[in-house]
C-alpha cells in the first residue's frame, strides 16, 4: 500500500471518532470513553473493550455542556462532555474521568451528575505525590478500583495475564508512535504537519493492537525513503492538543514542518513505556505512571530548577528545529502557569517561540496565519 | 538601466493602503481608502494608486500584498508577506536606527524586536480587542466624538480618571457609568488613552523594550496614546506621518529586493 493511501486512512479515521465506534460496536465489542490525562488505558484493553480518548472536537459548539459547565472551563472539557450529550458518543459503555488538572477535578463531577443512568462514570484521582511507596500503593488502589469497575461493564474480571498482555500491547504501540514521530521528522516533506497530526491523533479512535499494525507499516515504508532535504523551517509544537486542520495547514502554507512534539495529545500520551517484568502488572502501572518526567500537569519536587524548561528547549535543538510554537488553550491554567518557566528556558538558550491562543470553537485562523507567517520569516532569518 | 517601480499593497482590516516606490528609495505615489479586508477598499486604493503614479499594473515590476486580507489580492500580487515583517522594514527605512516597533493596527497590536532592520522576534495581542484600534472606535463611539479628535480632546484633561484596560465591554459599561456620573469627556478620553498605554506596555516588556521606539499603525496619529505610551514606557517615541502607510511601505521595500532578485 502506498505511503499517501496509508496515511489517508489514519485521516479518515481520526476525522470520524463516531464511525469508528460503530464500527467497533457493529464487531459487537464494548467501548470506554477515556478522558485526559493519563488514564491506565491497558486496563480498557485488558478488559476486551475499546478505549476511545475524548479530546473534545474541533467541529462542534458548546451547547448543552454550558448546562453543567463554568464558563472557564477548557473547550476540551467542555466539547467532551457535549459529545456525550449530543448523541454522538451515545455507544460508550462507560467513561474514566481522571482527575490531574483544577478544570477536570470539579468536571468529573459534571460528567457523573449529567450522565445520570446513561452510563457509568469511573472517578480516577491519581495522587500529586506520586513516587514513593505511599504515593504508589495510593494508584495501585485508584487503579484496583478502575479495575473492578471495568470488569463489571465487561462482565468479567480482568485478570492479571490480560493486563501483562495490554502492556506489551501498549509498550510496543508506544514504540511505534515514538517511531513515527523521528521518521515524520525525517521525511517531513511527506508527513506534513496535518498528515502527522491525523496519524497520531488515529492513536485515540483505535484498538492499540490494530493500530500499531498499521503505524508499523508505514513506519516501514518510511523508513525506505531517502532522508529530505528540507528547505523550510522546522519548529517543534508544545501544549495540550493542536489537531486542527486548518491551523496546521498554515505550516504547511509556510514551509513549517514539525521536527518534534511536547504536545499532551501526541509525545506526552507515549513517551514513557509500563515494565513488563515487574510481577504485579497494577504496581507496572502504578510506577509507569510515576516515571512519567517533564510534564505540566505532573508534580516535579525539584520544580524551581525548571528542568522541564530546559527539557523542551533541549527538543528543539536535539531535534534540528529553529523555534517552538506554544499553542495555548484558553483557560488552560496549568499551560499558562508554566509558561513563563518555559519562556525562560527558551530565551536562555536562544531559541525564538510563539505563544498562539487557542481553543477548540475558533473558526477564524486569521490571526493566528498572520502569526505564523512572521514566525517563518523570523526563522528564515535565523537559519 | 531603466527605473524599477514596485507597488506595496497593506490589506489591513479597517484600511486599505498602497505605496508605490521608485527603485526601493524614492515616494513615487500613495492612497488610502478607509474600507480593509473583504470590501472594494484595496481594489480601490491600487486604482487610485495608480492613478496618483499615472502609471499601470504592467509598469510595476513587483507588487507584494501584505496585512489581514493579503490572501485575496494572490492574482493581482506576485507574492504576499506577513505584516509584521513589513512593518519592520517599513519602520527601519523611515527610523533606521529602531530597536522597537509598537504597531497598534484596527483589530490587534503588534510589538516587533528588529536588529539590523529585520523583525528577530515579535508578539501580538491575545484575542481580545482591548488596547487595539477597534476599542477606541467603540470609546469614540459611545462618548459621540470623532475618532480622530480623541488626542485632542484628550489633551485637555485635568483629572486623572481610571478606566479598565482588560477587556472593550468592561471598559464600555465604565465609560458609560463615568458618563453619568458627570465626568467630565476630555477627562474620560485621557483615561481611555491610559487604558490602551498600558495594555499595550505589558506587551513590549514581554519582549523587552530596546530603543528607538518607533509606533505605527492608524492608532499612532492619536497623540494622546501616544504621550500615554512615552510615560508608561518612560521613553520617547518616533512618528511619522507615514504612520498608516508603514506597511506598504515594507510591502513596497521587500517588493523591491524581489524585483532586484528577478532582474539579475
Ligand atoms: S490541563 Fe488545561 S486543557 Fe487540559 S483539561 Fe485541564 S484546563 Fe483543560
Amino acid at each position: 500500500m502506498s505511503i499517501n493511501v496509508m496515511l489517508d486512512e489514519f485521516k479518515e479515521i481520526a476525522a470520524n471518532p463516531k464511525k469508528q465506534l460503530e464500527h467497533y460496536k457493529g464487531q459487537g465489542k464494548k467501548a470506554i470513553g477515556v478522558l485526559p490525562y493519563y488514564a491506565p488505558e491497558e486496563l480498557v484493553y485488558a478488559a476486551g473493550m475499546v478505549p476511545f480518548g475524548m479530546w473534545g472536537s474541533n467541529k462542534k459548539t458548546i451547547s448543552r455542556a454550558k448546562e453543567y459547565c463554568a464558563t472557564f472551563y477548557c473547550t476540551i472539557a467542555q466539547l467532551a462532555l457535549e459529545m456525550l450529550l449530543d448523541g454522538t458518543m451515545d455507544g460508550l459503555d462507560g467513561i474514566i474521568t481522571p482527575t490531574i488538572c483544577d478544570t477536570l477535578r470539579p468536571m468529573s463531577q459534571n460528567f457523573r451528575v449529567s450522565m445520570g443512568e446513561k452510563m457509568p462514570v469511573i472517578f480516577l484521582a491519581h495522587p500529586q505525590n506520586r513516587f514513593d511507596e505511599n504515593g504508589l500503593a495510593f494508584t495501585v488502589a485508584q487503579y484496583t478500583n478502575v479495575r473492578k469497575k471495568l470488569g463489571k461493564i465487561a462482565g468479567a474480571e480482568i485478570t492479571d495475564e490480560a493486563i501483562k498482555n495490554a502492556i506489551k500491547v501498549y509498550n510496543r504501540s508506544r514504540a511505534a508512535r515514538r517511531e513515527f514521530v523521528k521518521l515524520a521528522n525525517d521525511h517531513c516533506d511527506v508527513v506534513t504537519p496535518t498528515k502527522r497530526s491525523a496519524v497520531l491523533k488515529a492513536a485515540w479512535f483505535m484498538s492499540k493492537d490494530e493500530y500499531t499494525e498499521k503505524l508499523e507499516a508505514l513506519n516501514a515504508e518510511l523508513a525506505k525513503l531517502p532522508v529530505c532535504d528540507w528547505q523550510g523551517t522546522k519548529v517543534v509544537t508544545s501544549g495540550i492538543i493542536c489537531d486542527n486542520p486548518k491551523l496546521l495547514a498554515a505550516f504547511e502554507e509556510n514551509n513549517i514542518a514539525i521536527a518534534a512534539d511536547d504536545v499532551a495529545h501526541e509525545s506526552r500520551a507515549f513517551r514513557t513505556d509500563a515494565s513488563e517484568t515487574e510481577a504485579d502488572p497494577m504496581m507496572a502501572l502504578a510506577k509507569q505512571f510515576a516515571d512519567l518526567d517533564y510534564d505540566v500537569l505532573l508534580y516535579d519536587p525539584q520544580s524551581a530548577k525548571n528542568r522541564r524548561g530546559e527539557f523542551v528547549a533541549n527538543m528543539v535543538r536535539e531535534s534540528g528545529a529553529q523555534g517552538l510554537v506554544l499553542f495555548m488553550q484558553q483557560f488552560c491554567d496549568p499551560e499558562e502557569m508554566e509558561y513563563p518557566y518555559l519562556k525562560k528556558a527558551l530565551d536562555d538558550m536562544g531559541i525564538p517561540h510563539i505563544k498562539l491562543g487557542i481553543d477548540q470553537q475558533m473558526r477564524d485562523f486569521g490571526q493566528a496565519y498572520t502569526a505564523i507567517q512572521a514566525f517563518a520569516d523570523v526563522l528564515e532569518m535565523n537559519k | 538601466m531603466s527605473a524599477i517601480y514596485t507597488l506595496g499593497i497593506d490589506v489591513g482590516s479597517t484600511a486599505s493602503k498602497c505605496i508605490i516606490l521608485k527603485d526601493g528609495e524614492e515616494i513615487v505615489a500613495k492612497s488610502l481608502i478607509d474600507v480593509g479586508a473583504g470590501t472594494s477598499g484595496p481594489q480601490r486604493a491600487i486604482d487610485t494608486v495608480l492613478a496618483n503614479a499615472d502609471m499601470t499594473r504592467e509598469e510595476m515590476d513587483f507588487v507584494l500584498a501584505t496585512g489581514y486580507g493579503r490572501n485575496s489580492l494572490m492574482g493581482l500580487a506576485d507574492k504576499q508577506m506577513s505584516e509584521l515583517s513589513c512593518h519592520a522594514r517599513g519602520a527601519s527605512f523611515l527610523f533606521p536606527e529602531v530597536h522597537t516597533v509598537i504597531d497598534i493596527g484596527g483589530q490587534d497590536v503588534k510589538v516587533l524586536h528588529i536588529e539590523n532592520g529585520t523583525m528577530t522576534n515579535f508578539q501580538m495581542n491575545d484575542k481580545c480587542a482591548a488596547g487595539t484600534g477597534r476599542f477606541l472606535d467603540v470609546m469614540a463611539r459611545v462618548l459621540e466624538v470623532k475618532v480622530e479628535d480623541l488626542g485632542r480632546l484628550g489633551a485637555m484633561s485635568q483629572k486623572t480618571v481610571g478606566i479598565s484596560s482588560t477587556c472593550t465591554v468592561f471598559a464600555e459599561s465604565e465609560v458609560i457609568s463615568q458618563l453619568s456620573m458627570g465626568t467630565d469627556k476630555c477627562d474620560i478620553i485621557n483615561g481611555i488613552h491610559r487604558s490602551v498605554a498600558s495594555r499595550v506596555t505589558g506587551l513590549v516588556h514581554r519582549i523587552g523594550m530596546v530603543p528607538e521606539v518607533v509606533m505605527t499603525g492608524g492608532v499612532a496619529q492619536n497623540t494622546g496614546v501616544v504621550k500615554a505610551l512615552e510615560a508608561e514606557l518612560d521613553c520617547p517615541i518616533h512618528t511619522s506621518p507615514l504612520t498608516q502607510y508603514n506597511g506598504a511601505l515594507g510591502a513596497a521595500l521587500f517588493a523591491w529586493q524581489a524585483a532586484c532578485r528577478k532582474s539579475r
